[in-house]
């Protein structure tokens, strides 16, 4: 440290700071009756599984599968598809969430504020485009809360339900959502680059799209549709 | 038995939880320096303690948003320097205070330490008129890194910038600083 560096430092005793208030005796009461409302994950509502398991690899999916759409349900971002077969999806595999970051550099990533239903015990970001926010352990999450920004994913995210699949439109602050349950399997399907590619994914929950202003969120879970809208109505 | 003090970890995670009091314990380990924080800032005692309050309260509602294990400190304070910043820029030409050494007051309310007695009162006065006469952006930065004892890190946080910006603007700073004091010397 240099000799005007102390002087400085030397100086730290000497300011003739005002008195600090008392903050404390005069916030900590106020702050406590008004307590932020956040609602809290219930544990009852998520206990029971595992949800979304993201395989490894990357499949293709067969001309086949391709076409045997049968229904097509459209959310801004977002597409499910219904088809008779489903494509065969590893059953153990770890989860593919992308890279595991702050929140900050999340939000900073992907050039937009984060939602959530609480804080998230990990958030991670794949491909600079999809933040995935994770309740419970990771390896065992309890609840995931992916989003990303509809308007630059147009057509770039679909979801394929199997035939045993029940999809059902709901709304969601006025907003319209999906809500996939009843098949465990679902395959996310993206089409970068121009090309289809399908990410297998598997779970033992159900799932809810749906679109908020700019962005589509995906919550899965061990929810039924009363809960997860419950849930998606708390998202802020 | 005695019980050892909450860490801060523990006292940020009960608030979460809606512990009041563990809140209040935090206000009162940060209060002086979010208010020294916010008066350096506005140079002005209302100005800086609405400011400190008012960024309390907004980290006690952003609480649920608060990454578990990060520091505290810097957060609040990044919370504490935008209200500041925001009652500077809408004080206008409100007056602000120049600092002042405690020594040069008319009342001898706090006492030198032996390390502050070591400056004559003629050396801090010349110190702290130079300081004055830096740049805003320059003189927060040496008052952050040297009168509040803040990290490189903190200093970031709460000026909004780099910390490679702290470590170019302090180190430009005093340059100014050195040549101002040579010039009055």
């Amino acid at each position: 440290m240099t000799e005007l560096e102390l002087r400085l430092t030397s100086l730290r005793e000497e300011i003739a700071f005002p008195e600090t208030p008392d903050l404390a005796a005069r916030l900590e009461r106020e702050l406590a009756a008004r307590r932020p409302t956040r609602p809290r994950l219930r544990p009852l509502a998520i206990t029971l599984a595992v949800l979304v398991a993201m395989a490894a690899g990357v499949l293709v999916l067969s001309p086949g599968a391709r076409s045997a759409f049968l229904e097509i349900f459209r959310l801004e971002g977002a597409t499910v598809e219904r088809v008779e077969d489903l494509p065969n999806v590893p059953t153990t595999e770890r989860l593919q969430l992308g890279e595991r970051v702050s929140r900050e550099e999340a939000e900073r990533l992907l050039g937009f504020e984060l939602v959530d239903l609480g804080e998230p015990d990990a958030v991670f970001v794949r491909d600079e485009r999809i933040a995935t926010l994770v309740y419970g352990p990771i390896e065992r999450p309890r609840l995931v809360l992916s989003q990303l920004r509809g308007s630059i994913f147009e057509g770039f995210v679909k979801k394929t339900a199997g035939a045993g699949t029940r999809v059902d439109e709901v709304t969601v602050k006025g907003e319209r959502g999906l809500f996939v349950s009843g098949e465990q399997h679902f395959v996310m399907f993206r089409d970068e680059f121009g090309r289809i590619a399908d990410e297998p994914t598997y779970l033992a929950g159900n799932t809810l799209l749906w679109n908020r202003g700019p962005l589509l969120l995906r919550l899965e879970g061990d929810l039924d549709r009363t809960e997860a809208l419950e849930l998606a109505r708390s998202v802020r | 038995m005695v019980s050892r003090p909450l860490t801060e970890d523990e006292l940020v995670e009960q608030a979460r939880q809606g512990d009041g009091a563990a809140f209040g314990t935090l206000i009162r380990d940060h209060q002086e320096i979010a208010f020294r924080t916010a008066y350096l800032i506005t140079r002005n005692a209302a100005d800086a303690e609405d400011a400190a309050q008012t960024a309390f309260v907004k980290a006690y509602d952003a609480l649920p948003r608060f990454r578990r294990g990060a520091p505290w400190r810097p957060w609040l304070l990044a919370i504490v320097a935008n209200e500041a910043r925001n009652r500077r820029r809408s004080a206008g030409r409100r007056e602000h205070l120049a600092l002042r050494a405690a020594h040069d007051l008319p009342s001898g309310d706090a006492a030198p330490s032996p390390e502050g007695s070591l400056l004559a009162a003629e050396q801090r006065q010349t110190l702290l008129a130079a300081l004055e006469t830096l740049r805003e952006e320059e003189r927060l930065v040496l008052s952050c890194r040297y009168l509040l004892d803040l990290s490189e890190e903190e200093t970031a946080v709460a000026l909004g910038v780099r910390r490679g910006t702290v470590k170019s603007r302090t180190s430009r700073a005093l340059g100014r600083l050195r040549t101002q004091l040579e010039e009055e010397g």
